[in-house]
């Protein structure tokens, strides 16, 4: 009998993945197992297979899998016990059930869809009892406690607000408890309290307190035997117990029939918002809402990825397109590419999409060309003045002498909005000779990797010029003096100073401990003249 | 620049490369370097020859008052010869075989080669011609340290084996071990 009250028969042949909720998760399994009902072994059910989920506990028949088999709801258990079997005696977990018998024994509520209070959004079956979310607003389902799901639903849809000023008297499916409100601080309470949340003072009853079970529940079950609660035994006939049980408890320990939110706790429906309970849960469910929200984002932005996809293939076909145009054309007229084709190849080209099998035509050179002779004559103007009103410009500051990252930052600043990447720079850099007079030259320094544009005094046969006569004159030098006499950085005139030896130019002379010293290398066809050998 | 040459105590003449501070400094750069280091090989050989000395050792740049002074050192300029800098060139003579490192299998002490073994045979052989030697044997001892100084006077006893070898491969000397060393004899060139 307590098989019948507790468990619900299910069809055996569907093999058991099939069976489970949305979130629900099997666990283990154990075959050769049999029933008792209560203290009586249950002759239907003697030979089976137990399958132990996030939320049931299935038992499939081997026999007559589609007659016998059952499902039964964890959140029945009370608690468990386990026998270690001796001698003939098999091993057997017993199940002690609770008394209050489950309200979903009344219909398969998992295998049709519900309408969400909230939103009134029409969910598809499949998730489990308690632990549904609507799929629209994420709002859990509510724990239905009546028989007949769909009218309450209906009565109970007004927004939780109107409930703060109303003073109805509850309504026959306990669904919408009013508030009490405190006398001390006026904070609205769960009527079942006696004292305020917050304050603490005592909590006038106006309503009757809420009867735990809805008037619509079937009447309490017998109890068995002597009056304990109802249970059920599963022998283990073929070993396994040990396993299974395990799994048993940890997934009652678990209870994920149990939504997670708060509201389950006070067996009241979830979409109140009243009592700490109420602000606390409120606060979760915009953090939830936050979390889809950034779910949907995400999704938004691997499908843009996909269409970018379909654009590069798109601008791939009608690449080919022009070329197969352009090549009929040319045959018949001989003219060159039209504008329009070279406007489209070259902006695809500047967009980045890649074409494999097109040509740099001549004419997207021809086109990237001239910007760049005229990016260098602008660039030209920004380092020596326009004279005029804007004076010297910025090879004026410095002698002569320059680092690129200084131009580079220099110029962007004087374009504005309009920058320009330090690639296309770069590429900038070797048309500027033709519009800059007295010339001006990039060079790279090979010790450090230093990149300046220098005019023609700074060249290294020019520096290595200087640097012969002033220390023909002086003999020996430092960088330091070097350095004031070209009226440089002490660093820049470093670096020039290593080309010059890196040249054989010059050596250096180092005391024990002292400073580099810098002489002219006159050494190259030395003659000996020491002693005769 | 005015470089000079200059006549140190003990006759040597340096030379006016001596008198440049840069010669005393290592140079990055390879080519520039690789002239000095030929300049230094050359005065290295040539003061060895004047002062017959036969071993240079990483110790002689280190700490002054050795034998080398007057070349490693050149006070007036006040630079001296870095024992890194030494060691490179040290190098450079090894591999162009005008050294050897002696005791094997270390780098700071070469054995100086102002004279190479084939020379140092000939001088042995014509020595021991000359002073009517041949055909005795003679220990190595009355050969490093005659009574009458001759051109083999000090030459250290490897350098000394290494000339026999040569002589013997071309069959002017034999060595002979005897009780206490090792002994040589001398024989006439095969002429004719």
């Amino acid at each position: 009998m307590t098989l019948q009250k507790y468990t619900r028969s299910v069809d055996g042949t569907i093999p058991v993945v099939a069976l489970l909720y949305n979130d629900e998760e099997s666990y283990a399994s154990q075959d050769t197992v049999g029933i008792y009902d209560g203290i009586q072994k249950s002759i239907d059910h003697q030979n089976g297979t137990i399958y132990v989920t996030s939320h049931r506990l299935f038992y499939i028949d081997v026999l007559k899998p589609h007659s016998r088999s059952f499902v039964l709801d964890l959140s029945a258990i009370v608690r468990t016990e386990y026998y270690a079997g001796l001698f003939t005696s098999s091993s057997k977990v017993t199940i002690y059930l609770s008394s209050e018998t489950p309200a979903a024994v009344s219909g398969d509520e998992a295998a049709e869809s519900w309408q969400c209070e909230v939103c009134d959004f029409r969910n598809p079956p499949g998730s489990s009892p308690t632990g549904a979310k609507c799929a629209l607003c994420g709002v859990p389902r509510s724990k239905v406690l009546s028989a007949a799901p769909t009218p309450p639903r209906a009565v109970s849809a007004p927004p939780p607000s109107a409930h703060l000023f109303s003073s109805s008297p509850p309504e026959a499916s306990g669904s919408r408890p009013k508030e009490v409100a405190c006398p001390a601080c006026t904070f609205l309470n769960h009527p079942a309290l006696t004292e305020c949340e917050i304050c603490g003072t005592a909590l006038p009853r106006s309503a009757p307190p809420i009867k735990s079970a809805p008037p619509s529940r079937p009447g309490s079950p017998t109890s068995e035997g002597a009056g304990g609660d109802a249970m059920i035994r599963l022998s283990f006939r073929k070993g396994g117990d040990k396993v299974l049980y395990a799994v048993l408890k940890r997934s009652l320990l678990g209870r994920a029939w149990q939504t997670k939110s708060i509201g389950e706790r006070t067996a009241s429906s979830s979409a109140e918002r009243i009592g700490i309970d109420g602000l606390v849960r409120g606060v979760e469910t915009s953090t939830r809402t936050a979390q889809l929200d950034m779910n949907d984002a995400l999704k938004d932005l691997d499908a843009l990825m996909v269409k970018a996809r379909e654009m590069v293939r798109l601008a791939g076909d009608l690449n080919e397109r022009l070329t197969a145009v352009t090549k009929s054309s040319a045959s018949s007229s001989g003219n060159a590419e039209p504008d329009t084709a070279t406007f489209i190849r070259s902006s695809l080209a500047q967009l980045g999409l890649q074409m494999t099998d097109v040509p740099v035509t001549l004419d997207m050179a021809r086109d990237e060309k001239r910007w760049y002779e005229q990016l260098a004559r602008e660039l030209a103007g920004v380092l020596q003045g326009t004279g005029g009103k804007n004076g010297l410009g910025m090879m004026a500051t410095t002698r002569g002498i320059i680092s690129l990252d200084e131009v580079w930052g220099g110029w962007n600043r004087a374009r504005g909005v309009a920058l320009l990447t330090p690639s296309q720079f770069l590429q900038v850099l070797p048309h500027l000779p033709a519009y800059t007079d007295p010339i001006i030259t990039e060079r790279t320094f090979r010790a450090s990797g230093l990149r300046v544009l220098h005019t023609p005094t700074y060249t290294p046969a020019a520096f290595a010029a200087r640097l012969h006569g002033m220390l023909l004159i002086s003999g020996a030098r430092t960088t330091l003096d070097i350095a004031q006499e070209e009226a440089v950085p002490t660093g820049l005139a470093a670096e020039m100073i290593e080309e010059a030896e890196a040249q054989g130019v010059i050596c250096r002379d180092e005391a024990e401990r002292g400073e580099v010293r810098w002489w002219l290398n006159v050494f190259q066809g030395y003659v000996w003249d020491g002693q005769d050998t | 620049m005015n470089l000079s040459t200059y006549k140190t105590a003990s006759g040597f003449l340096l030379p006016s490369i001596h008198s440049a501070p840069p010669f005393f400094t290592q140079q990055p750069n390879t080519a520039t370097q690789a002239g000095f280091t030929e300049q230094w090989t050359r005065l290295l050989l040539a003061y060895a020859r004047h002062r017959r000395l036969f071993t240079l050792r990483l110790e002689d740049a280190e700490v002054p008052g050795g034998e080398w002074d007057e070349v490693l050192r050149n006070p007036r300029i006040n630079r001296r010869l870095m024992p890194n800098h030494l060691a490179h060139v040290l190098d450079v003579m090894v591999s162009k075989d005008l050294a050897v490192y002696e005791p094997a299998k270390q780098m700071r002490a070469v054995l100086l080669y102002w004279r190479s073994p084939d020379e140092w045979a000939d001088v042995l052989h014509e020595w021991a011609t000359n002073t009517g030697q041949l055909n005795t044997i003679l220990t190595f001892y009355e050969i490093s340290d005659p009574p009458v100084p001759s051109a083999l006077s000090g030459i250290p006893e490897s350098l000394l084996r290494g000339a026999i070898a040569v002589l013997a491969k071309s069959g002017r000397a034999q060595l002979i071990s005897i009780s206490d060393g090792d002994g040589v004899r001398f024989f006439p060139p095969r002429t004719k």
